[in-house]
């Protein structure tokens, strides 16, 4: 059983190396769609602010996102990405569909860590209940908790867990 | 003042005692189907998710024509980790539906709607209509192309009833046609009435199960063979927690991973986009209405298929009571029933999806 | 110095462990929910306006603005310098309006008045209107939180 465990937390670990994202298909530098957006609803504005999406892109767009900007552990996880200029309001009608995807390998390596602390605590905590389970059925299997008028006398014993 | 000193507080004020009692008491049998019993509780685990998320996206999702598509919009952008809990909502939503069908085909396989659990069985049977209720009418609410086209293939699908149809049609239009109201209704279907309904009949459906017992495999019982049993509290509330939390991991592992988008606002006077399919547990449905011609002799392929439909869902429904010798030949009739029956929904998912 | 009995039993060592881990587990939780439910409401730091729009106030005349969700008030004095104020009153939130003829602000859920500087003279409220800093560049019209705070 032992070696159960160990596997269990191999698998976890690497799963943190594999790069899970090519097989879900979604790769994060592919569809831009920020820029598209930006620009075709730059065009649907009067041609004198044409100028300005594309310099107020220059601005970093971290800053404005309140996307999970805490370097909690699942505070940094990829945010969805719009047409959402940064210094000024996104356009009124969005013209690309909205596609969750990762904005930058800081987000890249969050959703890794997340998905190692998930199931590294799943982990731990199963390897924990299954201690508290074998407990119950041995306190259970002793009768060591039997009230007086107990319906349990007639009971054949259940199966240890692992048997 | 420890924690034990409050909780006692709390199960003495509020009479608590007969119901922690009884979890001491009640009897799980441990036998080759157990692994079954714990499609009820995963059910359960899959609710709590939905209404908690539910709640959260609905702090900021508007449930107008011009406001639905960009709220959700803002939910997936703006807000932190908005995308992550619609995503949660939506993988959450199909296990739910899943687990409620594994759990129906556990008891259908087992025949533990026989005597005296009809009831059960009758209420399990409405909560996964409901289920699959809400699911209909959450797919409606982000308000894209595909989901309106999804709604008004589905809304047309009970005119074909007769007598009552064009009216189950219009009430769950609002109207003639899928328009803003429609949307407004679903949502208040999909957070009021649909949670309402489930909670009722779930309390049903749950204070039953404690009633009877849990059930045994048909064999065991006719033998009257005595079974080995552990007590609910705390072995198996401890398994499930184990349950629990493995599928926690998965449906979240899937969110993150697979997480949905979000099309452009719908035109309702736009062209059908293509590929228009409803959520994946009504493809088979789908198709079925799908495969028959225009034109049957005096009637239209769309009202046999329907009457067809409801004559297989009242069947299912009143399975109890159809089949009452279980090991008899016709016991062995639905058995084979079920299995043709889910080769069917699987083969029929499938080929709409080609 | 070796103890004969431990302080803690094994049980409860391992049972702090389990709730402590599951502690941290809910906590990956709770704190993106959190940030969730309660979105940050941010003030824009400072607002552009077009500067035609208000170079030919009168004094004496008071005209609104958008300050990110707030009304904001710009009061042109009579020697022709502004004074952009937060148009929100500082008792309970109530958006406030100016009374040319009286020269003062009035906020009218509690009945509360500020004279033409802004400061709170009579009624319930307990601070001056929040004030705000203008500039003129070019075209453009800019009114930016006072440096002091920035």
């Amino acid at each position: 059983m032992r070696k159960l465990w160990f596997g269990f937390l191999l698998v976890t670990v690497s799963l943190a190396l594999v790069p899970l994202e090519a097989i879900a298909g979604q790769e994060g530098t592919a569809p831009n769609v920020k820029d598209k957006a930006q620009i075709e609803a730059a065009a649907a504005l009067p041609s004198g602010r044409t100028g300005e999406s594309p310099a107020a892109q220059a601005a970093p767009p971290q800053d404005v996102k309140p996307a999970g900007e805490v370097p909690a552990k699942p505070g940094a996880l990829p945010s969805g990405r719009a047409g959402a200029a940064p210094a000024k309001k996104p356009p009124a009608i969005r013209t690309e569909p909205i596609v969750p995807a990762y904005q930058n390998i800081k987000e890249r390596s969050a959703v890794r860590v997340f998905y190692v602390w998930l199931w590294l605590s799943i982990g731990v905590l199963l390897y924990f209940l299954r201690w508290w389970v074998q407990e119950a059925d041995r306190v259970y299997r002793a009768k060591f908790y039997e009230p007086v008028e107990s319906p349990r006398k007639d009971n054949p014993l259940p199966p240890l867990l692992g048997e | 003042m420890s924690a034990r000193a409050v909780v006692n507080w709390f199960v003495d004020r509020l009479a608590l005692k007969p119901i922690l009692d009884y979890m001491h008491k009640k009897e799980i049998p441990q036998h080759h189907h157990t692994i079954w019993y714990y499609t009820g509780s995963s059910i359960l685990l899959f609710l709590f998710i939905q209404i908690f998320t539910g709640i959260l996206l609905a702090l900021y999702y508007q449930p107008t024509l011009e406001g639905a598509n960009a709220s959700v919009g803002r939910i997936m952008t703006e807000l932190p980790l908005g995308w992550l809990v619609r995503s949660i909502h939506s993988w959450s939503a199909t296990f739910m539906i899943a687990t409620v069908m594994i759990h129906m085909l556990a008891i259908w396989f087992t025949k533990s709607y026989r005597k005296p659990r009809e009831v059960t069985w009758m209420t399990g049977f409405v909560l996964l209509v409901v289920s699959m209720m809400f699911g209909f009418t959450g797919y409606l609410l982000p308000w894209d192309d595909l989901s309106l086209a999804a709604t008004k293939v589905g809304t047309n699908i009970p005119k074909a009833i007769p007598v009552v149809g064009t009216w189950v049609t219009q009430l769950l239009r609002g109207g003639d046609d899928v328009t803003g109201d429609t949307l407004t209704r679903f949502f208040i279907f999909h957070v009021c009435v649909l949670p309402l309904l489930v909670f009722a009949i779930m309390v049903i459906h749950i204070l039953l199960v404690q009633k009877e017992g849990m059930s045994i495999p048909l064999k065991d019982e006719v033998e009257k063979k005595k079974l080995p049993w552990l007590p609910f509290w705390p072995n198996f509330i401890l398994r499930e927690t184990m349950i629990w939390l493995v599928l926690l991991g998965i449906v979240l592992t899937l969110s993150v991973l697979f997480a949905p988008s979000l099309d452009l606002s719908a035109d309702l006077m736009a062209p059908a986009p293509e590929g228009v399919k409803p959520e994946w547990y009504f493809l088979f449905l789908f198709q079925t209405l799908k495969i028959f011609p225009a034109n049957m002799g005096p009637v239209t392929g769309e009202f046999v298929a329907v009457v067809l439909i409801l004559v297989v869902i009242m069947a299912i429904f009143f399975m109890p009571f159809l089949e009452a010798k279980p090991l008899g030949k016709r016991g062995k009739l639905v058995t084979y029933g079920g299995i043709l029956g889910i080769i069917y929904a699987i083969a029929m998912s499938i080929w709409s999806l080609l | 110095m070796k103890l004969k009995q431990s302080l803690i039993t094994r049980r409860n060592f391992l049972n702090s462990l389990f709730g402590g881990w599951a502690a941290a587990f809910a906590a990956t939780f709770i704190s993106p929910i959190v940030k969730f439910a309660w979105p940050p409401y941010k003030e824009p730091d400072e607002v552009k306006l077009l500067w035609t729009d208000y170079k030919d106030m009168k004094p004496n005349e008071v005209k609104g603005f958008a300050w990110g969700a707030k009304p904001g008030i710009l009061k042109r004095s009579a020697d022709g310098s502004f004074i952009a104020f937060v148009g929100v009153c500082t008792h309970l939130d109530c958006n406030v309006v100016y009374r040319p003829e009286q020269k003062k602000f009035f906020c009218a859920c509690h009945d509360g008045w500020y004279d033409e500087e802004g400061k709170n003279i009579q009624g319930p409220p307990p601070k001056p209107l929040r004030r705000l800093d203008t500039a003129v560049e070019g075209e453009d019209f800019f009114v930016r939180k006072p440096e002091a705070k920035a």
